[in-house]
């Protein structure tokens, strides 16, 4: 891959990846993320940002900042993947490249607590207002527990494990039991 | 802007005369599609109560809950689907994964009630207006969730099959056992009805996970004969699969045997839980087959000393001396032994009760007495010339086979009997050779022998003869034997009776033969037990009579396996043994001491 | 924009952005939305207003956030099915199809080739169902309703063809990983085509009274301008974009399912305001009855629908992670999907072209409006809130 190789020789990037004729991923040190996007964009024709995202590696303790560019002369997609550990993140905003860029990072501040410095309307709200929780897009915001707890299940349901009535209403025994 | 700009608009005032798209009042009620997807029905006597719908639905909508009317049996949980309306979102995904297909949806979507409680009921179990509505939304033919078919199992063709000893059926591959594996909706029915209540979907998760090791653990808690269950077991937890509804029952006994062969004998011991510390009490085994050897595991690992007589040269009881090697190779058998041996279990072969020892000083020298001595004793025919050589019974064909001698069963051999014995009787003497007829009473319908194994019978050249009862042997001319049998009727009974063969008179018919192979069933032989505790046992046409911990009327002697229940195979001999190992165990911890 | 007035009253743009005081008392601020008939579905405009015009707007969304994403790793593949069709409401079908696609690339699945020409007749009698109601708002936020209520029936109809092939109509759960879930029922063919005609000759009526109006043309003409140049820079897809003469279909320039079988050319307009998306979206109108029936025309009679899955309920797909894309009526959808190796997908990412179109480009455009069109522009951007947010 063309682009790849090049890059490759000015930055850190690396995990080539070809998922489709019509799309890779590579992953770019955090230093070099930025840089590498502006090549892709100004020199190589990756002029729309498809969209940008977080993807939560808890176990690993990484968030997997995830951008995706299109050229359209190509019809091809670079998907950049750049890994950062998942405390007090920083990242570097990319808004200046395109100015709708503001709005993911809006959101992912939001959702993830990524900061990214200097853009547009970072800490207004996106889809949340009032939300004291920890960012609701991380792994360990557990969806179940906040529902549990802020709505009101309505009582009176039960269920039964097919297995365990079986057992209670066939062979309720101690000597069957093991 | 032009003219025409100001003037287009106008033209369309031509609408004003078209039928208009609004609905006239009153309004009619408009049906939802024919495949609209609305309220559930479900087919109440048809659905099993799996909860494979309430496992699928992704809103926790479904409840499994008790329905008047309605009892666990075995197949049937005896629950059956609650749908809370406030949550289902007409998704349908429960029609589709439904294995009985009993779940279907109806085309109603309109129903107004002021009690939102209301929305919570068993479609199918409380009435509702669309409940026999034809229309509404059913799984489209050509589109499925689950396999209804099993992976197919390799095995010797009967062309190969009826040469050798050879184990007929090969075993799956990891790929056949996986994809086998994945076909199970793990909804837990079959656990009732297996008598040693395996966890029968946990050790096929620990397939689909290729985790042998998880796998060997679940199985073995519940059964220690695993080698031999996988190959042989009576499987009647095929018999009320979930997926039997759709086509095939899940291959559980096969994927049982899946995990056994994967796993070396040596390695076993890491895997699975070591014996406790010794205890100190003594407990006495008397026969090794599966009960004896089940019981002996569970107390083994319990801590107890463990002591097994057994009157033949080795271990197994039928699996060994029964089973013919094609179903289920000696290798097997011993791998499964040796693995309770390992455990610290002492064997002690070629040691009969009753004449190599008495009953009465094991009773007198061991805390508690497990007794699982099986039926030995065939039952004769009954008619005239069945003394005459060349008669002989399929358990002592069996067993000389097993020892390594041939029998002596000529060219051609008739086999009376419908079951298990009868089937592996002519089996074996095709092996040998002969021609093989198989007679039998009733119907094929009616015979007790595993289908699969008549089936087999058949492929391998078999003859069968129905509705034929044996009249009287006499002495051949070319042949060593002539067999007469009569044809029968089958009479109906009444209501919940089978039909019974009845001879049609005068009807007889004539097989010359070398050999007539008597199968026709076999009882215990009590002997070895001594007159002074033999009183306080109670025993009703032949068996033991047992309480559920598997004690009988002396509380010191417990007893399991054939000679106590009346499903007489393997399976049920371990839970027995399992059972009694638990018996004694609270008998010997709580009881005896005060 | 409307062009700068000398000594204008209003206060200057820096970098499109106006610098004023709201305390000076010489300007209003007002919020349009959530509960707003000129809003397109429960998002609000925070608009500063100088008289009536508006010099400052900031869009609100997060009324709808249902958190699909967030669900979506709680679920087993087969569970995310009758979820995803709810991220957009007026066009469900897209998320059902990226999904579905997105899954069976990660999971080396090949879905039968009839499945192919269904899920496609699917999506375009979505669009043309989509369109429908787009009509329906942009007639409206002109004043212009008894337009909308002949499209908005037609888009009933349209829902009933939807009902019978799927079972619902508006949350449809139809196209699934595998395939799709049925086969037409019978006569629903002809009765589809029936629909057409009577569709294309509604639009026809249409165009006179609405494409053609003095009125319309007086408002829609000049509003919102999109030009070429900004259409990277704010991510801009679909007819917004095609209006300014960019010519991009993912459906003709990175085509799927079975486009490339048919026979088609992107339309494009020539100046991308509020009156040229207009032009462009009812010539896409059209385009999709030609498109459908040519569908019909081409696809094979019969063939299997559906490819058989592993078992769903443990059904388990490769680490990897993919990104479909799709042409629905706003521009560019597509769903970004990750696996971990494990049954539920790590992650779910939904791009709704409406993200960039109802925020970032649609707060650049409205300064310098009128409040009177800011309903009839945002209609013409064409945004749906659900699938921002998602
Ligand atoms: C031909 C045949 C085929 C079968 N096929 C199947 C099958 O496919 N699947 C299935 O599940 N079941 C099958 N069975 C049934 C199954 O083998 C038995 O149900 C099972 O073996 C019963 O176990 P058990 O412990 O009760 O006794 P057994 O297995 O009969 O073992 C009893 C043991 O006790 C010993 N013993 C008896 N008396 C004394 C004494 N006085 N002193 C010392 N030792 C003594 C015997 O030597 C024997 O080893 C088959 C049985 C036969 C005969
Ligand atoms: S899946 Fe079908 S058979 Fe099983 S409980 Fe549900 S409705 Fe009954
Ligand atoms: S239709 Fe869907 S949501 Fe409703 S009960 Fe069935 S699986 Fe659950």
């Amino acid at each position: 891959m063309t682009e790849f190789n090049e890059l490759s020789r000015q930055f850190q990037i690396s995990d080539l990846k070809e998922q489709r004729a019509d799309l890779h991923f590579f992953h770019a040190s955090k230093e070099h993320a930025v840089a590498v996007l502006t090549s892709l964009k100004e020199k190589y024709g990756y002029t729309h940002l498809v969209f940008f995202t977080v993807v939560d590696h808890l176990e690993k303790n990484e968030f997997h900042l995830t951008y995706m560019l299109h050229n359209y002369e190509k019809h091809h997609d670079m998907g950049v993947v750049v890994k950062i550990a998942r405390e007090n993140v920083q990242m570097e905003s990319i808004h200046h490249l395109w100015p709708a860029a503001a709005t993911y990072q809006q959101e992912i501040r939001e959702m993830y607590g990524v900061e990214f410095p200097g853009s547009p309307g970072l800490y207004e709200n996106f889809a949340l207002e009032g939300w004291e929780d920890i960012p609701p897009m991380r792994r360990d915001f557990d969806t179940k527990e906040y529902s549990d707890k802020t709505y009101y299940p309505r009582p009176g349901r039960e269920s039964h494990d097919p297995r365990e009535y079986m057992k209670e209403n066939l062979y309720p025994g101690e000597a069957e039991t093991w | 802007m032009s003219l025409k700009d100001i003037i287009a608009p106008f033209s369309v005032w031509k609408r004003a005369l078209e039928k208009p798209y609004t609905n006239r009042k009153p309004i009619e009620t408009r049906p939802g599609a024919d495949r609209y997807r609305g309220f559930h029905q479900n087919a109440i006597d048809q659905c099993i109560g799996c909860g494979t719908c309430e496992e699928i639905c992704q809103n926790n909508a479904i409840d499994l809950v008790p329905l008047e009317g309605k009892t666990s049996s075995h197949g049937d949980s005896g629950l059956r689907p609650k749908i809370d309306y406030g949550r289902c979102c007409w998704c349908a995904l429960c029609v589709d994964i439904c294995p009985t297909g009993s779940l279907g949806m109806s085309n109603e979507y309109i129903w107004i009630t002021t009690d939102p409680e209301d929305f919570r009921f068993i479609p199918g179990g409380e009435s509702k207006p669309w409940d026999d509505r034809a229309e509404g939304y059913r799984r489209a033919e050509g589109y499925d969730l689950l396999e209804a078919e099993r992976v197919e199992m390799p095995m010797l063709s009967f062309e190969e099959s009826q040469k050798s000893f050879i184990e007929m059926v090969q075993g799956y591959s990891k790929e056949q056992a996986m994809e086998e594996a994945d076909r199970c909706v793990a909804c837990g029915i079959c656990i009732a009805t297996c008598p040693a209540h395996m966890d029968v979907p946990a050790y096929i998760e620990a397939i689909r996970n290729d985790d042998m090791g998880e796998g060997l653990k679940i199985v073995y808690n519940a059964n220690p004969l695993p080698a031999s269950c996988g190959r042989v077991c009576s499987h009647a937890c095929e018999y009320v699969c979930a997926m039997k509804h759709k086509g095939e029952a899940i291959s559980i006994r096969w994927l049982k045997r899946y995990i056994i062969d994967q796993i070396y004998l040596g390695d076993y011991k890491e895997i699975l839980k070591s014996a406790d510390e010794s205890n100190g009490k003594k407990i006495a085994v008397i026969g090794s087959g599966p009960g004896g050897l089940s019981a002996a595991y569970y107390l083994r690992l319990l801590g107890y000393e463990i002591t097994v007589f057994d009157a033949n040269e080795k271990a197994g009881g039928m699996l060994r001396y029964g089973i013919p090697e094609y179903r289920l190779p000696y290798e097997q058998v011993d791998k499964d032994v040796e693995y309770i041996r390992q455990l610290g279990v002492t064997i002690n072969q070629d040691l009969k009760i009753g004449v190599d020892r008495d009953f009465k000083s094991l009773y007198d020298e061991y805390d508690a007495i497990f007794f699982s001595t099986g039926l030995k004793d065939p039952y004769g025919l009954e008619i005239a010339g069945e003394d005459l050589p060349g008669v002989q019974s399929g358990l002592d064909i069996l067993d000389e086979v097993t020892k390594g001698k041939t029998p002596d069963i000529g060219k051609s051999v008739v086999v009376v009997g419908g079951g298990n014995v009868a089937m592996d009787a002519a089996r074996t003497s095709r092996r040998y050779g002969a021609e093989v007829t198989i007679l039998y009473r009733r119907r094929e319908v009616d015979m007790p022998a595993d289908e699969e194994e008549i089936h087999e019978s058949q492929g391998e050249g078999c003859k069968l003869v129905t509705q034929a009862i044996p009249l009287r042997v006499e002495k051949g001319d070319s042949t060593r034997l002539k067999l007469f049998f009569g044809m029968a009727e089958m009479v109906d009974q009444g209501e919940g009776q089978r039909p019974k063969p009845v001879l049609i008179e005068g009807s007889e018919e004539v097989i010359e033969c070398d050999s007539v192979i008597t199968a026709i069933g076999q009882e215990a032989d009590y002997s070895f037990i001594p007159e002074e505790i033999g009183k306080n046992l109670v025993f009703n046409r032949g068996m033991v009579q047992i309480n559920e911990f598997r004690q009988t009327g002396d509380s010191k002697i417990f007893a399991g396996g054939d000679i106590a229940n009346r499903k007489r195979d393997a399976i049920s001999a371990i839970a027995d043994g399992h059972s009694a190992a638990k018996g004694i165990d609270i008998y010997l911890t709580n009881f005896k001491e005060k | 924009m409307v062009k700068e007035k000398e000594n204008s009253k209003f206060p200057p743009l820096v970098d499109g952005k106006s610098q004023y005081d709201l305390t000076s008392g010489k300007y209003l601020r007002v919020w349009q939305g959530p509960q707003h008939p000129g809003i397109t579905g429960n998002m609000s405009l925070e608009l500063t207003i100088c008289g009536d015009e508006i010099i400052d707007c900031k869009t609100h969304v997060g009324y709808l956030h249902r958190g699909f994403e967030k669900l979506m790793e709680r679920r087993k593949y087969i569970q995310c099915f009758p979820v995803v069709c709810r991220i957009c409401v007026p066009e469900p079908d897209f998320n059902e199809y990226l999904f579905a696609a997105c899954t069976e690339e990660l999971a080396g699945i090949q879905i039968p080739e009839r499945a192919e020409w269904i899920r496609t007749l699917n999506l375009e009698m979505a669009r043309l169902t989509s369109f429908l109601m787009w009509i329906g708002g942009q007639a409206g936020s002109f004043g212009m309703g008894t337009i909308g209520q002949w499209t908005v029936t037609l888009r009933d109809y349209m829902l009933d063809l939807f009902e019978e092939l799927t079972g619902g109509r508006i949350y449809h759960m139809y196209m699934l990983p595998g395939g799709v879930r049925a086969d037409f029922p019978p006569g629903w063919i002809n009765k589809l085509l029936d629909t057409l005609k009577t569709v294309e000759k509604t639009l026809d009526d249409v165009e006179l009274a609405m494409m053609h109006n003095a009125v319309f043309k007086m408002r829609a003409k000049g509003l919102g301008i999109i030009t070429p140049d900004m259409v990277d820079k704010y991510g801009i897809t679909g007819p917004n974009a095609r209006a300014a003469g960019v010519a991009r279909d993912i459906r003709k320039d990175s085509p799927y399912l079975v486009y490339d079988k048919l026979d088609f050319e992107i339309v494009t307009g020539t100046k991308s305001d509020a009156y040229g998306r207009c032009e462009v979206r009812i010539k896409e109108m059209y385009q999709s009855i030609d498109l459908i029936r040519q569908i019909v025309e081409k696809m094979p009679k019969e063939g299997p629908f559906f490819t058989k899955l592993p078992n769903v309920l443990h059904w388990r797909i490769p680490a990897g992670h993919t990104y479909k894309r799709a042409e629905c009526t706003r521009g560019e959808y597509g769903f970004y999907v990750q696996s971990d190796g494990s049954d539920k997908p790590r992650r779910t990412y939904v791009r709704g072209p409406s993200y960039t179109h109802a925020v970032a480009l649609m707060e650049h455009l409205a300064i310098r409006t009128n409040i009177a069109d800011t309903a009839g522009l945002m209609v013409s951007l064409h945004t749906y809130p659900p699938e921002i947010e998602r």
